[in-house]
């Protein structure tokens, strides 16, 4: 499998622009670009697929330029939002297609083997539009793989899927990662399964990288609130919100606290007794029993809190309505948009 | 004092809802089929008017035939005109930024919403009048246009082509991009890629303005009254003097003669419905192929 780099890359789609972006992926390896609606995640897939041509940079593929390269020579299994799967084509035609355009020989083998592989077989004669959304990632995937890819490209994999068929399609992107060494390109909004996925992570705002490196980068210094809550920050308050509180309150505490883009707070944990530090007041608005406790959200400060009661899970539960303290550790508090720690991978 | 507290005000309880369900939908039958119903008042009209007896003497009528095949022949050449020349603009149309798009835009619907006769005077004063430029060329190339197949060819792709370019334009602009970029991305040029996705997905919209320009094309007078009222044997029509079926009727309702008029007319509805019927027909089985994918499997 090849190794792709990609230096200085720009390009630019009517006012928006992109880059300059630098990054690269070995075989094995797995990169999840993130990032709000309208960052340039898909700007970026499209460039790298050859439908945007750059404006400056360089996409390298084990050394050799293929930037100005067509779509179709560039042997990449890109997958767009959607899928992109020909409506006129049965599952089986659909998997045919690209193996049709690069050889003369009987494709029916390949085909067969695919269909088998994703568990396709059974619905090879049905239409695209007779399948669900899990039997339509596997058609997708499957017949990316039919091209024989260099690299796999998709965007928003697992848009509306089930739980299963999304765990499912975690397990498969892994094996073609782990196991026959093809890197993966993937845009997500879910960072489970982003984090299940990637090995690497890009994160886009306006076209300009924001944060760039391993998970542990996104958990210490998330940029900004989107890649906060992104990765799972359940208490996300931008520093204009804050600004409005008065002296002494949880508004002006967290503001002590907040990095140019606001704060983010880890949900804090309700433990009577251990107060040392600041006591807030909040007012329960709902508590919800699960594994890990309850989770109790309150209002403070006319802030929105998320809290978590550890386990085990005692009666009675915190009642609507009732006022209950708690504290917030400094520790699990993180500045947004504040430089990124020293000696952080990139 | 008990509570001191004020009732709270009574809130109404259910109510019985109004049962305007068989209204509603009387009302739409009223409308939709008044309007059916205008549809079928002349075509009735026409086929209780023309006795079966009256149909097949048409039908056996060699001048009958002969008017029948020139304006099935000239409006076969004016689809395939029109799948040449129109179905190609509609994909510029679709698919390509320009400048001066609305203009070429407003340009294709231009013969839809011109009276024919226009149409047919403006053909004649460029193509007929000897001496014009358009004229000496039509000799040149020994395609007169004045009483000749080319004449009815050239008036009814006038009219009808723009149904075929919007129907294009629709149907290419509806096909996914994220689809095409799919077939590119997994080994397709890009004119592969058009012959074996974005036609065959737009083929159903195309066909549709096919059959609607197929349609104008039989039904066109105005035009043809003027450049091609009638037509000599000539280019590839070898047959008898005829017009086209239309011109033909309107000739035999002039003189009076309105059974023959009624069965010419019925004869030539017919044999439209049953290519109209066909066409459906194969749609619906799968027989043609631009309805695949939306069947069941």
């Amino acid at each position: 499998m090849s190794r792709w780099t990609i230096s200085g890359l720009e390009a630019d789609l009517d006012r928006f622009h992109l880059g300059p972006l630098d990054f690269d992926l070995s075989p094995g390896r797995a990169l999840a670009v993130l990032g709000a609606s309208g960052a340039g995640k898909t700007t970026l897939l499209r460039t790298l697929a050859g439908f945007l041509r750059p404006s400056a940079g360089e996409i390298r593929c084990d050394g050799v330029d293929v930037s100005d390269w067509p779509p179709e020579a560039r042997r990449l299994g890109y997958v767009p939002q959607g899928l992109g799967l020909f409506p006129h084509r049965t599952v089986a035609g659909n998997v045919r297609y690209p193996i049709e355009l690069r050889t003369r020989d009987d494709p029916t083998p390949r085909v067969t083997e695919l269909l088998e592989r994703f568990r396709l077989a059974p619905l090879a004669r049905r239409y695209p539009a007779r399948l669900s959304g899990g039997e339509l990632q596997r058609v997708a995937l499957a017949r990316a793989l039919a091209a024989d890819p260099e690299l796999i490209v998709w965007d928003e994999p697992w848009q509306a899927l089930d739980v299963l068929a999304r765990y499912e399609l975690g397990l498969v992107l892994h094996d073609l990662r782990e196991i026959e060494q093809i890197p993966i390109i993937v845009v997500t909004h879910d960072p489970a399964l982003a984090f299940s996925i990637a090995d690497s992570f890009l994160v886009l705002r306006a076209g300009q990288v924001r944060e760039q490196g391993d998970a542990s980068v996104l958990l210490h210094a998330p940029s900004d609130p989107f890649v906060a809550r992104f990765v799972g920050f359940e208490n996300v308050y931008e520093r204009e919100v804050l600004a409005r509180g008065a002296p002494g309150s949880l508004r002006a505490w967290l503001l002590g606290h907040a990095g140019p883009e606001g704060v983010a707070v880890a949900t804090p944990t309700l433990r009577p007794g251990a107060f040392a530090l600041p006591v807030w007041e909040g007012q329960v608005r709902s508590a919800r029993p699960g594994p890990d406790g309850v989770s109790v959200e309150v209002v403070a400060d006319a802030l929105l809190v998320s809290l978590r009661l550890p386990p085990p899970v005692t009666s009675p539960l915190p009642v609507l309505g009732a006022r209950i303290p708690f504290a917030i550790d400094p520790a699990t508090v993180r500045p947004l948009g504040a430089p990124s720690p020293p000696g952080a991978a990139r | 004092m008990s509570g001191g507290a004020a009732a709270p005000p009574a809130r109404p309880g259910p109510r019985r809802p109004l049962r305007t369900g068989p209204i509603w939908l009387a009302l739409q039958l009223v409308l939709a089929g008044s309007l059916i119903l205008l549809f079928l008042i002349p075509i009735v009209t026409l086929f209780t008017y023309a006795p079966l007896s009256g149909l097949l003497a048409a039908a056996d009528n060699a001048a009958v035939r002969a008017t029948i095949w020139l304006t099935l022949f000239a409006s076969g050449i004016t689809v395939l005109a029109a799948v040449l020349f129109g179905v190609p603009l509609g994909y510029l149309l679709a698919r390509r930024r320009f400048k001066g798009r609305a203009v070429v835009e407003s340009f294709v619907a231009l013969p839809v919403v011109v009276p024919h006769l226009l149409v047919g005077l403006g053909l004649f004063l460029a193509l007929v009048i000897p001496g014009s430029p358009l004229y000496r060329l039509t000799q040149a190339l020994g395609l007169p246009v004045y009483d000749t197949i080319w004449g009815v060819v050239l008036v009814m792709v006038f009219v009808s082509a723009p149904y075929t370019v919007l129907a294009s334009e629709l149907s290419f602009q509806a096909v996914d991009e994220r689809v095409i970029e799919a077939a590119r991305s997994l080994g397709a040029g890009g004119a592969t890629a058009f012959l074996t996705v974005t036609f065959p997905l737009a083929l159903r919209g195309i066909v549709a303005g096919l059959l609607l320009s197929w349609a104008r094309a039989v039904s066109e007078i105005g035009g043809l009254l003027i450049l091609a009222y009638a037509v000599y044997p000539g280019g590839p029509y070898n047959g008898p003097v005829t017009s086209t079926v239309s011109v033909y009727i309107y000739n035999l309702f002039q003189i009076g003669d309105l059974a023959d008029a009624a069965s010419v007319s019925s004869l030539f509805l017919l044999i439209a419905f049953v290519l109209f019927l066909a066409v459906r027909l194969g749609e619906r089985t799968g027989w043609v192929p631009w309805r695949r994918g939306e069947l069941a499997p």
